[in-house]
């Protein structure tokens, strides 16, 4: 009787032992790899690289702390699952940073393309008032060019933004407006040179 | 006899114990002997994020996705190599992937720096370069009848220089190579254009030279020559030989054609006189020294050309070219008339008078000083 009291416990010990053998958390894995993926989908790796690149690394880390957990005797994934949870926390929070950036990019574009559109029409005004006819027809045909540059340019500018490139429309408009700035002053000198004789 | 059967399953089990006890404490002495590559993943995984940092993946892309792969591959085996029986696991592979990615990933950060370095200072240079170009437009371009091509290829040069130097604010060099370029592209095509037309403008040159020294000669005597620099935009007064007055001179668009009939906005060039002073209310540009264009040769060129059908039947040879005031503009505006300040030609009319002799020439100096060396 006693003999068969040790080999039931001897065996519910190896049961026991084989039993507190956890799973991969792969349910969370493919959570926090959605997650990741999700936040590049949102041009996160462009309007926020920083937070991007730690997400990343922050994955990279978890998927590190799953295959150490796999690599032992008895696997324990509560590490890797906390990190896995950070990872998935930190996507959302770096989305939502992409996100903000995005629709602050956005913002400054629209506000340049506006004003740019109004220093374009304050030029045409300013042509309309510069030495013309004979005096000066050539001269302002020069200008009218390097303006319809900048119009052209603003254009571009609407299209890029339609399409979703933030980062290479900022850039476009501002050219476009350091463009439109020197037409307005190169066309307020001539006025004045004109008016002061 | 039962007794002796329990004692033998009692023995039978603290044998299987021990075996069971024996080979565990092998294993996880077999076990703890293996290293895990835990450590050396982590740092490929920190150079590969510094290498990101130092932008490894545009500047030394080949290497960066090199040494990426060999982390992933890393992974991959590690994966691999865990579901394999614990006592059967090799990590030395899996090491070797991660120090190999690590090494590559150093290598990767250091050639980004020193290319991103490099490329700063190429597209800094560069920079340099095309503004030196523009500026070469500016100078010797600008003023020139060019078509409407050629000063939208500057305009365009300009805009995309500007953003070039956006995206190099930005770190964006790459973004500032390729814009550099397109903005280097226009220049190029402004340039050789305009270039172009002033070589073939300074064909004349050697006729303007003797022209100039003949009229600097005339004034040896002590009489007052005016000597008109087209390209220079500047109307000298010589008098013995010297300069004793030079001042800011505009012209029409067309000013570096000679002209030949009416209203073609072109500047003459020759020797012509001052054939009538115009005080003021005589005239609407302050005042004015007419000249006598055109004179005999004007009109033996006009008469040929016309014979040649180049000019219009009903074109006219034009007159009423002036030395006069309301200039100061900052650009070509005159239908073919020297336009001077109002306070130049106050000056001017009071020193000279009917009579005075008038050069005007394309260039006093060659086209290497006008260039100053530039190339174009």
């Amino acid at each position: 009787m006693k003999s068969k009291l040790i080999i039931a416990i001897a065996a519910m010990g190896v049961a026991v032992l084989f039993s507190s053998c956890a799973k991969v958390p792969q349910t969370e894995i493919d959570a926090a790899q959605a997650a990741v993926q999700d936040v590049k989908d949102s041009g996160a790796d462009l309007y926020v690289p920083e937070a991007y690149s730690a997400l990343v690394d922050s994955m990279k880390s978890a998927n590190e702390s799953v295959e150490v957990a796999k690599a032992k005797w008895f696997p324990n994934y509560s590490k890797a699952k906390e990190q896995l949870a950070v990872v998935s926390q930190m996507s959302i929070d770096t989305k939502a940073k992409a996100e903000a950036r995005k629709v602050e990019l956005k913002a400054e574009v629209e506000a340049m393309i506006i004003e740019v559109k109004a220093l374009v029409e304050e030029n045409k005004a300013l042509i309309a008032k510069a030495p013309r006819g004979k005096e000066g027809k050539a001269a302002l045909e020069a200008i009218s060019s390097d303006l319809s540059v900048a119009e052209t340019t603003v254009t571009e500018v609407e299209a890029l933004l339609a399409n979703g490139d933030l980062i290479g429309s900022n850039d476009k408009i501002k050219a476009a407006k350091e463009k439109a700035t020197s037409i307005k002053a190169e066309l307020e000198a001539a006025i004045a040179a004109k008016g002061g004789k | 006899m039962v007794l002796s059967k329990n004692k033998k399953i009692k023995w039978l089990v603290i044998i299987s114990f021990s075996v069971v006890a024996i080979a565990i404490s092998i294993s996880a002495i077999i076990v703890s002997q293996k290293v895990l590559p835990t450590e050396d993943l982590k740092l490929a995984r920190e150079a590969l994020t510094i290498a990101k940092e130092a932008e490894a993946n545009i500047y030394s892309e080949k290497i960066y996705k090199e040494s990426v792969q060999m982390y992933d591959s890393a992974m991959i085996n590690w994966s691999r190599e865990n579901t394999r029986f614990i006592l059967f696991r090799d990590y030395d592979r899996i090491i070797d992937f991660a120090k190999r990615s690590k090494k590559k990933a150093e290598e990767a950060k250091e050639e980004a720096i020193k290319k991103s370095a490099n490329l700063s200072k190429d597209v800094q240079a560069a920079f340099v370069t095309l503004a030196k170009k523009i500026e070469l437009y500016n100078t010797l371009f600008k003023d020139l009848p060019l078509p409407k091509s050629v000063f939208d290829a500057h305009n365009k040069s300009k805009m995309f220089l500007s953003e070039s130097k956006i995206a190099h604010e930005r770190g964006k060099l790459k973004d500032a190579e390729v814009l550099f370029k397109k903005a280097e592209i226009y220049v190029n095509h402004a340039n050789i254009a305009a270039g172009k037309m002033l070589r073939n403008y300074f064909e004349d040159y050697s006729k303007w030279k003797r022209l100039a020294n003949d009229a600097i000669d005339a004034s040896r005597g002590g009489n007052k020559v005016i000597l008109v620099d087209k390209v220079a935009h500047i109307l000298y007064v010589y008098q013995s030989g010297k300069v004793i007055r030079s001042y800011s001179a505009e012209f029409g668009p067309n000013w570096m054609a000679h002209k030949e009939r009416a209203g073609d906005k072109a500047t003459p060039e020759g020797n012509y006189r001052i054939t009538k002073k115009k005080e003021r209310g005589n005239t609407i540009y302050h005042k004015a020294l007419l000249i006598d264009y055109p004179n005999s040769e004007d009109r033996d060129n006009f008469a040929a050309k016309k014979r040649k059908g180049l000019i219009s039947r009903n074109a006219g040879i034009g007159s009423l070219i002036e030395i006069h005031g309301n200039g100061g503009k900052g650009f070509n505006w005159t239908s073919g008339c020297v336009g001077l300040k109002d306070k130049d030609i106050d000056d001017l009319f009071r020193l000279v008078g009917s009579g005075t002799r008038v050069t005007i020439v394309g260039s006093i100096e060659p086209l290497s000083v006008i260039s100053e060396g530039l190339d174009f």
